[in-house]
């Protein structure tokens, strides 16, 4: 991520820069035509470039077509008198009809990129609609691709995208008349969708291995965008980029060389990117200032254990569970109650977790994923409680998403139940397999 | 060794209209052109490029036939160089893009004195 290892996604990534500079110019009520624009400066580039070579400058010749298409068709357009009579000088391209102004330099390409982003993010755009925008316009993702990314249909993305075009043309948010403070406002929004655009490739349990690799690159290559600007230059922003940073890491020992999910007990650590662990815990560095502990600085510090931790064993759980009791307070979840009671039922036995979730009632979503009762299982299995274990196992089993959940499961929860003392009985707990730790 | 002109041909074609690719497909299929212009680079004598339009100058007033309009038909051209007519194909055909619903190539040996 953001390493020369990976692949350099050129015409993705030029896509989204055209996107922002040129949106930032004409407005994003032209979003459409900007994308178009955009769309036929990289055919036209597949065209001459393979004749004619690479241009030594090639974002500045795609601007150039692209600049000089948006204009002809923005002037073609209805609204043209209108367009021409607002932003008279940024559209006008010259007496010869086709010279364009100068490409953006560097720092103002990434203060567009950091713009539009939030753009993406704004509240006048529907919640649904915002990271399939961020995705289409700054990843360069197609319609289809963004539907194969987040298991919705072409026709919902497509939905959804219209949507936030028709809102940005009706209340296009005015960015640049704002201050430093009024865009730091508008942070927590951005990061609320980079964090959820993470998630989705980090988490999914469906997609290959590549393309999750994808989109967390992609949620870190606009979370270094957003933290490079001065208006995003927040602890909490350093925090969820070195979140990403550290989980990313782990990301390649998730899984074995047939893309079977492997718990995190059984992860060949030597497979974690020591480089990336190590750029997450300067950002984490970075993070530690202001007044405020957000979601991201405890979800950090929990992906900061694990990294740091030498083997499952000298894991700080207790660390972890604490941890995962702020982030509760923080962000009341009963996801992160399922987390915090596993990790307590490592550092103080199945019997403390237990009690944990001992009256808690899950909500339906929850009672629905095959997380509840596969953490209920193992937590029973630990017990010696057969009757619970069974229950909760078969549930489970019917529960899992994919066939490699299913396995997982079967392999952590197969055996029969074995009573293990717990840290009351002063025995260390042998049966750790936790179906959760495979994060 | 013989050199052959390659003429791209629209071809009518039953599927639909493809749609537009993505800036991935884009960056793949470049790749794809570059890796295809690296294996043949003795044979590509000249990478050509696309044929604008064109108008048939004859004696007679010009029929109203399909190359009147050359655009329509012939979308760009290159020459190659290869031992004999299937050697050129075989360059042609490897071509990413070049072959496939919609278009086709045109192969022609060029006689020189």
């Amino acid at each position: 991520m953001s390493t020369p290892a990976l692949v350099e996604h050129l015409f993705r990534h030029e896509y989204g820069r055209l996107v922002a500079t040129l949106s930032r110019r004409v407005g994003v009520e032209h979003l459409h035509a900007v994308e178009d624009a955009a769309q036929v400066a990289l055919m036209r580039a597949l065209e001459h470039w393979r004749i004619e070579g690479q241009p030594d400058a090639p974002s500045a010749w795609l601007f150039r077509v692209a600049h000089n298409h948006l204009i002809a068709e923005l002037r073609k357009g209805a609204g043209r008198q209108r367009i021409l009579a607002r932003r008279g000088h940024g559209l006008d391209p010259g007496p010869e009809g086709g010279t364009a102004p100068e490409p953006p330099l560097a720092g103002e390409l990434s203060d567009d990129l950091a713009r539009m982003l939030f753009v993406c993010c704004d509240d006048v755009l529907p919640a649904r609609s915002q990271l399939v925008l961020a995705l289409k316009t700054l990843c360069g993702f197609s319609v289809a691709e963004i539907g194969r990314r987040l298991f919705i249909t072409e026709a919902n993305v497509y939905k959804r995208l219209t949507r936030a075009r028709e809102r940005l043309r009706e209340q296009p948010p005015q960015l640049d008349g704002l201050s430093t403070a009024q865009l730091e406002a508008r942070v927590p929004a951005v990061l609320r969708v980079l964090y959820q655009l993470f998630t989705e490739g980090y988490l999914s349990s469906h997609a290959e291995l590549a393309i999750r690799e994808e989109l967390c690159a992609e949620a870190l290559r606009l979370g270094l965008v957003l933290a490079e600007h001065p208006a995003g230059q927040t602890p909490p922003t350093a925090a969820l980029v070195a979140l990403m940073y550290l989980h990313a890491a782990r990301l390649r020992g998730r899984a074995d060389a047939d893309g079977a999910l492997v718990l995190l007990e059984e992860q060949d650590r030597t497979q974690w990117n020591a480089e990336q662990i190590a750029t997450g815990m300067q950002w984490l560095e970075r993070s530690a200032a202001g007044d405020r502990f957000s979601r991201y600085h405890a979800e950090a510090a929990i992906a900061a254990e694990h990294c740091l931790a030498p083997s499952f064993e000298q894991t700080r759980w207790d660390t972890i569970a604490e941890l995962y009791a702020t982030l509760e307070r923080l962000q009341p979840s009963p996801l992160h109650r399922l987390n915090r009671a596993v990790a307590i039922a490592e550092a103080e036995g199945p019997h403390a977790g237990l009690a944990l979730l001992n009256g808690f009632e899950p909500p339906t979503w929850l009672e629905g994923s095959h997380m509840w009762p596969a953490v209920l299982a193992e937590l029973h299995r630990r017990c010696g409680h057969e009757a619970e274990f069974t229950r909760h196992r078969a549930l489970a089993l019917t529960l899992a998403p994919t066939p490699a959940v299913r396995q997982l499961l079967l392999r952590s929860l197969g055996a029969s139940p074995e009573p293990r003392p717990d840290a009351t009985g002063h025995q260390p707990d042998e049966g750790r397999k936790c179906t959760l730790c495979y994060r | 060794m013989p050199k052959f002109l390659c003429l791209q041909r629209s071809l009518p074609s039953a599927t639909p209209a493809e749609q537009r690719p993505s800036p991935a497909q884009m960056q793949e299929m470049y790749a794809k052109f570059g890796a295809w212009r690296e294996q043949f680079k003795d044979q590509l004598v000249d990478m050509g490029g696309k044929l604008g339009q064109g108008r048939l100058v004859a004696a007679e007033p010009a029929p109203d036939g399909p190359y009147v309009e050359v655009k329509e038909l012939v979308g760009g051209y290159m020459i190659v160089q290869a031992q004999d007519l299937e050697g050129a194909i075989e360059v042609a055909r490897a071509c990413p893009g070049l072959v496939r619903p919609g278009s086709g190539v045109e192969v022609v040996e060029i006689h020189t004195p």
